[in-house]
């Protein structure tokens, strides 16, 4: 059986392969443990980070919708330095590259945020959440303007040396400005989409049903919305892409490929099926070898011929 | 973690056509703990989406079996009514923190409608040589406490009284009316002081708590009237645990959204998991009024 290669480069940045988990979904990593050998995924994206601890949205914080759900967490986090202390020490152990996802309320934040994670760690590269859409200040604001999406990244670049990964927002009309503002700022690698903003209406109550009255809709629903924007997105600017949004399985993996997403992440998907991810890595090596590619770089962009 | 079992019993419960029994054979029963529940995959498409917890309400480690009852209250559980003997479901778990299992005294049990179920799997883990069991059983009407449970509760030879709303069985009124007059009856129930609400305060919960009060409350049901019971234990000084529940999503503790709002022991607000950290909660820790 020939043997694809699936080492990934995005950037300063190279994975063993290009099936990652999404920040929000998969806790610190350790919660999957229990599943499967964790190293084997290309990369594991850890819940969004912030300078000082976060309790988050009041419950109900989930709300199932048409294949999909709503999410309104707020960011629940420990805090950057209960992070540094206390969980980066197990992250250490997981013998994965680990990606912070950083998210600030003022651009001091972003700042501070860059420069207090070490550069050799197991932290492969941040992530700069400037999308959140479950936060009333901040996150999405910086997500959904690209002057000050270019002022974040530009202010996170000066502040570390790591790879630096712009998560994009969906929740805008045009998202090629977007990306470029973030090119201009300095992100070596664009993720995306973020959820998009949603909402549900209990017929009981009659009220809405999340305690934060709106949340982020992801899930299987919001695919195609992903690849279009990945397509416009590769179309425009150089950066490589991470491309999210949906993803279930090998099929929808190579889908975002070939709209030119270099590498993918899952991540409502672990909630149903936690191998997932490792089905997605087998499933495209198995593609790839029936359609004749030696690399699964190659599938990269190829709906642009 | 995660198993496939295998269907052995899918049934609606005679007269009461909305809840069903459902048998699965298969290894969770080897780890099973009351108070645990499993997430189970409805259906075999990615619409409805995610999996439903659901509380397990028997365990027979011998045969390889567990109990789980539901209540079909939308597409997800209608799907799984569906289900046929013989067929396989996914199930993740057993998920979660279950009741702790007192090895003396006495033990109350509290249940407000399906609440029971998780209770089932209790009274049967529980040593009744040395714990003396009582279960407090409330419901709306007489056709749904002989449909639901009453036969099951007689077969086990546990102790129980039983409330219904509509007073066509037992005690007319609240399963919390029945816990204060069952506290009345040992004489612990102080009157209240006044000073107001006691919930998430720490007057009178000393260290020996427990020891001194002899007995403990496990409760499932409505969050109103576990708040009751919560209070009601208070005033009495006898140790809670309640099994909460939440909208859930990843059943593991990664998502983060199935949490509650508990205030830890030095004062602090927190956000527990319900699906890790839970679903059964010291009754005292519970924020019950949730703000943000």
């Amino acid at each position: 059986m020939k043997k694809i290669d699936l080492t990934t480069r995005l950037g300063p940045l190279e994975l063993k392969n290009p099936v990652l988990t999404s920040s929000g979904t998969y806790g610190f990593g350790e919660e999957y443990r229990a599943f499967f050998e964790l190293s084997r995924l290309g990369a594991i994206t850890v819940k969004g980070i912030t300078p000082l601890p976060r309790l988050g949205n009041p419950p109900p914080r989930v709300a199932e919708t048409p294949a999909g759900m709503l999410n309104a967490v707020g960011l629940q986090n420990p805090g950057v330095e209960a992070f540094l202390t206390t969980y980066l020490p197990r992250l250490e152990k997981l013998n994965t590259p680990i990606i912070v996802n950083i998210s600030g309320f003022s651009l001091d934040d972003y700042g501070l945020l860059a420069s207090m994670m070490p550069d050799h760690s197991c932290i492969a590269a941040l992530e700069v959440n400037i999308s959140c859409p479950n936060i009333k200040e901040g996150g999405l604001a910086f997500g959904t303007d690209p002057k000050s999406a270019e002022q974040v990244l530009a202010v996170t670049r000066k502040n570390t040396k790591l790879p630096l990964i712009a998560k994009l927002s969906p929740n805008v009309t045009d998202i090629v400005p977007l990306a470029k503002a973030v090119a201009n700022g300095g992100a070596d690698i664009i993720s995306l989409i973020n959820t998009l903003l949603g909402m549900r209406i209990d017929l009981d109550t009659g009220r809405p049903v999340l305690g934060n009255i709106m949340g982020g809709l992801s899930g299987p629903a919001v695919l195609p919305v992903a690849v279009r924007m990945v397509y416009q997105v590769y179309k425009a600017v150089s950066l490589p892409i991470i491309g999210m949004g949906g993803i279930s399985c090998w099929q929808d993996a190579v889908e975002f490929m070939l709209a030119g997403a270099s590498a993918i992440s899952v991540g409502t998907a672990n909630f149903i099926n936690p191998l997932a991810p490792l089905e997605i890595i087998s499933g495209l090596e198995e593609y790839c070898r029936r359609k004749g590619y030696n690399r699964v770089g190659e599938l990269v962009g190829l709906a642009h011929r | 973690m995660l198993h496939q079992e295998i269907v052995v019993e899918n049934q609606r419960l005679a007269r009461e056509a909305d809840i069903y029994r459902l048998v699965l054979k298969g290894t969770v029963a080897d780890t099973a703990q009351p108070g645990q529940f499993v997430h189970i995959k409805v259906g075999s498409t990615l619409d409805p989406l995610l999996r439903r917890p659901i509380s397990v309400a028997g365990i027979n480690r011998p045969n390889g079996e567990i109990t789980l009852f539901y209540r079909v209250a939308g597409r997800g559980t209608r799907l799984l009514a569906g289900v046929r003997p013989g067929e396989s479901l996914s199930l993740l778990g057993p998920v979660g923190k279950g009741f702790t299992l007192p090895t003396a005294g006495e033990l109350l049990l509290v249940a407000g409608g399906i609440g029971i179920f998780p209770l089932f799997a209790l009274v049967e883990a529980v040593d009744r040589s040395q714990v003396k069991v009582k279960m407090l059983w409330g419901g709306a009407n007489r056709d749904f406490l002989e449909a639901v449970g009453r036969e099951t509760l007689f077969q086990m030879g546990v102790d129980y009284a039983v409330a219904s709303l509509d007073g066509s069985m037992g005690q007319p009124g609240l399963v919390t009316d029945l816990l204060a007059s069952e506290l009345n009856k040992k004489g612990v129930l102080v009157p209240e002081t006044g000073e107001g609400n006691l919930l998430g305060s720490d007057a009178g919960c000393p260290e020996d708590w427990g020891r001194k009060a002899g007995f403990s409350v496990a409760a499932c049901g409505p969050r109103g009237m576990l708040r009751a019971v919560t209070e009601l234990c208070i005033q009495a000084g006898a140790p809670v645990e309640v099994s909460l529940e939440e909208r859930m999503a990843c059943g593991v503790g990664a998502c983060l959204g199935c949490v509650c709002t508990v205030r830890t022991t030095d004062g602090a607000l927190e956000r527990k998991r319900v699906c890790q950290d839970g679903p059964v909660f010291d009754g005292r820790e519970v924020v019950w009024d949730e703000k943000d």
